[in-house]
Order: C-alpha cells, then structure tokens, then sequence
C-alpha cells in the first residue's frame, strides 16, 4: 500500500515536472549545431544541450581595441579575468563579467625601475595564495613573475642545468604555480614533460612526462634495433612521446595535463598526483570524439586534439577539441557529461580555439583566429545534470534521486541517470526497482549487485514455501521411482 | 545381450565413454534422427547462450542479433567436423562410414549442450561472486564431451590411441582447409556475379543507345 502510495505520488509529480518544463525544453532545443552524446556503445546520439553560447566578447565590446591572437585566458581568485592578449603583447584583465577592462598589463617593472614589455605571451597563470602572476613570455624566452601592479619579482629564464639541453631554445606556452610556489612550464620543444622551477627559479627537473605509446610500429621498432648494429640505430627514428600541450591545477593540488596530438591515444588527459603519477591511467574514457572524422579535401583522418584542459570549481573536466571546435565536459571521474561548441561562423562556432576558462555556471572559450571570447551558458538540463552528478559523485546517492529523475524527464537517452537510480533504489532497499534502471542502463555489474539484494530478500522471505516445496517434490521423486520400478518389474515377470 | 531402445543407447554411450561406442559398434546402434536433434539443440544452445543468460554476467550486450554467426559456429562447425574426419579417416583405413562419423560425434557432444543449458538456467539465479559454479559445470561438460569424442572416433575407425590422436589432429587441419576453400569458393563466385551483372548493365545501355 505505503509503496504503491509513493508510486502514486512519484508519477504524479513527474507529470507536474513535464508540464513545468515542457517549455523550458522548446527554448533550449535551439542550437545551429546537432547536439549530441554517446550511448553504451559510443555511438553518437541525439542529446539535449547542457551549455549554450550566450555572447562573445571582443576587444571592441571591451574598448580596448581588436584582441590580436589571443592565445589563454585564467580567472584568479577575485573572479577576474586575464586574457592573454598574444599579437598586441599585452595581458588585459577584465572583471567577472567580461564587460569592463580592469586593467590593460603592457608593461612590467623591476625593481630599480627599469621598464620591460612581453613579447607573444602564450599563457597565464595567477596564483590565489601569493597573488602573483606568471606571464609564458614565448619570444622573449622567459617566465615573468609579476604582482597586480606589474612589478617584476622574478624572471625565471632558460636553466644553466645539465638536464636541460643548451641547443633548445627556452619556449616557454603555459605557465603554472602549485601551493608551495613551484612553477611549472610548459616548453614547446620539450617533449620531458613541464620543466619545473622552485619558487626561488632554480630549476628542478621535469615532470608529467608522457610514456609512449605501445602500438605496432614501437615494438617492432623495438626488436630491429636489438639486432642491428650501432650505425644502422643511429639512422632510424627514435619513438618519443609527444610533449603536453596544456595543464590545469584544480583545488586539491593535482595537475590535469593534456596532449595535442594527431596520432597518441593514450595520455591525451592525464591526472598527475604530486609524485608525477596518473592517476586517470585506468580510466577506460576515450577523451574528445570516438571517432575520427574523414577530410575529403585532405584526405586524412581527423581525431580530436584536446588542446586546453580546465577544471571547473565543482570538479568537472572541460576539454577543448582543435579539430571539431568542440568542448567535452567530464564529471572528476571522467564520464562523458556534455559536448558543445561546433566549427563554424555563428556564435558558438569556432576557427581555431585556443583556451577554455570556467566561473560558476558560464564557460569561457578563446578563439585565436576570430579574436574574441564565446561565452557558454549553462541550460537547465546542465545545471540538473550537474547538480545530480555532483551529489552523486559525493556518494550522496538518494540525495541525487530526484534530480536524476528530472534528467530524464529531459533526455530519455542519458546513461548515468539509469546508473544513477539504480544506485540510489539500491540504497533504499528497492532491489526490484535497481535492478529495472540497471538493466535499462544496461550495466550488469549494478544489476548484479541489486540481484544479490534482492535474492537474499526473497530467500529470507519464502524460506518455508522453498523447504516445504524441495522436501514435497523429493518424496514424490521417490515414492514415483519406486513406484515405477515395481511395475516394470512386474511387467518384466508378466511378459 | 544389450538389447537396448535408442533413448537407452543415447544414456549407454553417454554413461559409457570407454566401452560405449565400441557396444554400439558392435550392435550397429545409433539413430540419426537422435543425432539431428543433438545438433539443433547445440545450436538453441548457442542462442540461448547468448541471449538468455542471466544479466548480471553479460560481458557485453551487443546492439544486433544475426543468426548467421550462431549457424556457422555450430552446425556448419559440425558438418565440416564430420565431412573432414570422414576423408582424412578413409584413407587412413578407418573403418566408420559417414553415417556413423556423424551419430557418434553428435552422440558425444551431448555432455557439451547439456552443460550449456545447464549454465544459463544457473545463470538465473546466481550472482557474480558465485560464477565459480558455472565454470565448473562448463568446465565438466567440456571435459567428458573430449573425451566421448575421443573414444567416438577411437570405435568408429577401429583405431589405437596415437593414431585416434593423430586422425583427430589431421581432421582439425582438413577443417581448417575446407573452411578456407569455402570462404574463397564464395568470394569466387561474387565476382563472377559482379562480372556477369556488369556485362549485363554493358549491353542494356548499348541496346539503349
């Protein structure tokens, strides 16, 4: 009854839902873009937007004239926004809501007064303890350690160290700062990993390098030069990883890496704890697109490039694709939550994408070509989905029910929330309902273990029905053969 | 002696693997309509195996069913076993005709199917922990199917044990050809057809013009 009640008062407050949201549905469905998701067996289907693109901002909007290249944008812990402005040479802060400019950073001072100025900036970084800022000043070949007022206390430039090779020149693309004040750097011709400086700028050594990959051609690259001789080796190619392209560091202190590249699969995201250890080296997630997409005109294959990585306050992982101009946002465990953001000339496309930056419910993402920043605005469906995610990740699994139940409401299709209730019904002890949204999301391991509860509740509860039912069918099994073996045997005597 | 009905053939050979088939040899037993059914049943087996098993233990749940995978792993698997024993085994002076090569084979799968069908019942009502069960079950099917197979052709060819091993071996090889020669026989014929119809769409469009 009590069961039956809450059935009543479910489906009747999912009715309610429908009609509340029915018309939020009809206002976010417009996108110029199909949206998409991938099913159980990564096959892209039909999905409901979590993010749309609201407006862009360029350098005019801001009054500060045409952006020239922009190349990374960072938000620090006041909410402001530095955009590195690469072709001007200039780093323009602006405030939270990409409206005004707080402050234009073209020139920098040491302290006996002298007056430098960058020369393509490529990346930003803003520690929130020391709020000091690191500026990638790429052609002047150095790493520049500011205050807000532009006063240089550090000038972190190519190391005198025997484990950096004096041939490379000092490129230095994306800058990063830990608690402890280590900055971390990301070289574009180094392939180690990001050099690592203490915060007094003595070099460290490198870290988060990539392995290489395992494929075909490396083991057998592999076994010739095991059997060749010294001249022959020196003339084949040796197999290097390909170096990172972008990091993030979210509030637990780990360092997200990604790696550009049209050819690695393993290590394109990677989560590095503080001893340089993956720890997404197990995931089974294929980051950015499953698959490639054919070119006619180049007739090459194109598969994603994640070309900048940002953790978002709440955890979540966005990734920015290259090639298709897409943004693909990842729950902190690394499941496929939403995929925005297309290649074209509408708002909401993109030329070439550059870097990607979040604050609360917004996304930000830099076009380098088009020169201006596209903002990202979370739909209800995100924000129900996050808000569902987010619970559930926390292990708050009934808390999430409810939410989980709306995303469905929304998107019939969507996986996680089927994983969801079937594990929020397991913690409520309804095993026939877990085991109905397991099956759905198609996940035997969550079926079976709602299976499991569910036996034990029917043995325990029909333990006298299954003994009386056993011992009934064994004595008529008996007394039948017994009785059947004497008739033989006296049909045997008669014939 | 052993006057036994076909059904009690079937448990005889089953229950029997050493002297089995040589009694069954001996009294000329063995039904074909029996083995057929056999056969079909592995096959249900094979689908049931797939479609039916309990859902905690799918591996993977695929998106289609084509029944044509189903077929060539069982009854075409079958039919080259017996068409490859029965030519390795002619010119090895075997002695069983085509006829007895496929009853017994078929009569010795029995333990094989009965597992399968046994596996997905158990499947129902176990949980993953307890897969142990299962495999053992499959594991003993498997076990006793070898060796019925073993002693089928050992009776049916009237051979030793090295040569049984050798002629079983060989029959893997000779499936393994007939399988191949298949497979190019098909490809063979689509181009022929591909030729033909291209030839075809040639003269209508002359005809045409």
């Amino acid at each position: 009854m009590k069961r039956n009640l809450k059935k009543l008062l479910t489906a009747a407050l999912a009715g309610m839902m429908t009609a509340v949201f029915s018309m939020n549905l009809m206002v976010s469905a417009e996108e110029h873009y199909d949206v998409y998701n991938y099913d159980r067996w990564n096959e892209a289907i039909p999905s409901q937007a979590g993010y749309l693109a609201s407006r862009s901002v360029s350098g005019l909007d801001l009054g500060i004239g045409n952006f020239s290249g922009p190349s990374d944008i960072f938000r620090d812990a006041h909410d402001q926004f530095f955009i590195v402005d690469t072709g001007n040479n200039r780093i323009v802060v602006t405030n939270s809501d990409l409206t005004e400019v707080v402050m234009v950073m073209d020139e920098f001072y040491y302290e006996d007064g002298s007056v430098t100025t960058l020369k393509d900036p490529e990346g930003v970084y803003v520690s929130p303890e020391s709020e000091l800022v690191y500026i990638a000043d790429y052609n002047n070949s150095r790493v520049l350690v500011c205050d807000y007022d532009g006063n240089v206390t550090l000038e972190i430039t190519k190391p005198d160290s025997e484990l950096f090779s004096q041939e490379l020149t000092f490129l230095p693309q994306r800058v990063l700062a830990d608690k402890a004040g280590n900055v971390y750097i990301v070289l574009g011709n180094i392939t180690t990993g990001a050099a690592m400086f203490n915060s007094e700028g003595e070099f460290q050594g490198y870290y988060g390098a990539n392995t290489v990959e395992q494929t075909s051609e490396v083991i057998a690259n592999y076994f010739w030069k095991m059997i060749s001789t010294d001249e022959m080796r020196s003339k084949t190619s040796r197999s290097v990883p390909t170096g990172i392209t972008s990091f993030d560091l979210d509030d637990e202190g780990f360092i997200y890496t990604c790696t550009q590249s049209t050819s690695q699969k393993t290590d394109t995201i990677k989560k590095l704890n503080p001893a340089g250890k993956n720890l997404f080296s197990g995931l089974e997630t294929a980051w950015g697109d499953f698959e490639s997409i054919y070119d006619v005109n180049t007739s090459k294959n194109y598969q994603s490039m994640i070309c900048d990585i940002e953790i978002a306050d709440d955890g979540n992982i966005n990734c920015l694709d290259l090639t298709s101009g897409r943004v693909f946002q990842y729950d902190k465990e690394g499941n496929l939550l939403f995929i925005f953001g297309s290649s074209s000339d509408q708002l909401g496309g993109f030329t070439e994408v550059a870097a990607i930056e979040s604050i609360g419910s917004e996304v930000y993402v830099v076009d380098t070509r088009k020169n201006y920043v596209t903002v990202f605005e979370e739909t209800d469906f995100g924000s129900i989905v996050h808000e569902a995610t987010n619970l559930y990740n926390a292990g708050y699994y009934e808390e999430a029910l409810d939410p989980w139940y709306e995303v469905l409401q929304y998107d019939g299709n969507y996986r996680r929330a089927f994983l969801g209730i079937s594990a929020a019904l397991l913690v409520e002890g309804d095993y026939e309902g877990s085991m109905k949204y397991a099956k759905l999301a198609d996940s035997p391991y969550r079926y079976n273990r709602a299976f499991e509860g569910w036996r034990t509740e029917f043995l325990s509860a029909h333990l006298t029905e299954i003994v009386v039912i056993v011992v009934v069918l064994a004595a008529a099994g008996t007394v039948l053969y017994f009785y059947l073996k004497k008739r033989k045997k006296s049909a045997g005597k008669e014939a | 002696m052993m006057d036994l009905n076909n059904r009690q053939w079937v448990k005889h050979a089953v229950t029997h693997p050493f002297e089995g088939f040589e009694d069954m040899r001996w009294k000329k037993a063995g039904s074909i309509p029996y083995a057929i059914v056999i056969i079909l049943l592995w096959f249900v087996a094979s689908i049931f195996y797939n479609r039916l098993y309990g859902f905690q233990f799918y591996a993977e749940a695929d998106k289609m069913f084509n029944i044509i995978p189903y077929i060539v792993q069982t009854i075409v698997l079958f039919l080259t076993w017996v068409i490859g024993n029965w030519a390795v085994c002619t010119l090895l002076d075997g002695e069983g005709t085509m006829k007895n090569i496929f009853v017994y084979s078929a009569y010795a799968l029995i333990p094989y199917v009965a597992s399968i069908y046994l596996d997905v019942f158990m499947s129902h009502f176990l949980i993953r922990d307890e897969y142990i069960f299962i495999e053992a079950v499959r594991y003993i099917g498997i076990g006793w199917s070898i060796v019925l197979v073993f002693s089928a052709i050992k009776s049916v060819h009237q051979y030793s044990f090295l040569k049984t091993l050798g002629a079983i071996v060989l029959t893997i090889a000779a499936m393994l050809i007939i399988l191949f020669l298949l497979v190019l026989l098909l490809s063979l014929i689509q181009q022929v057809y591909v030729f033909v119809y291209s030839i075809y769409t040639e003269i209508a469009y002359r005809l045409k013009v």
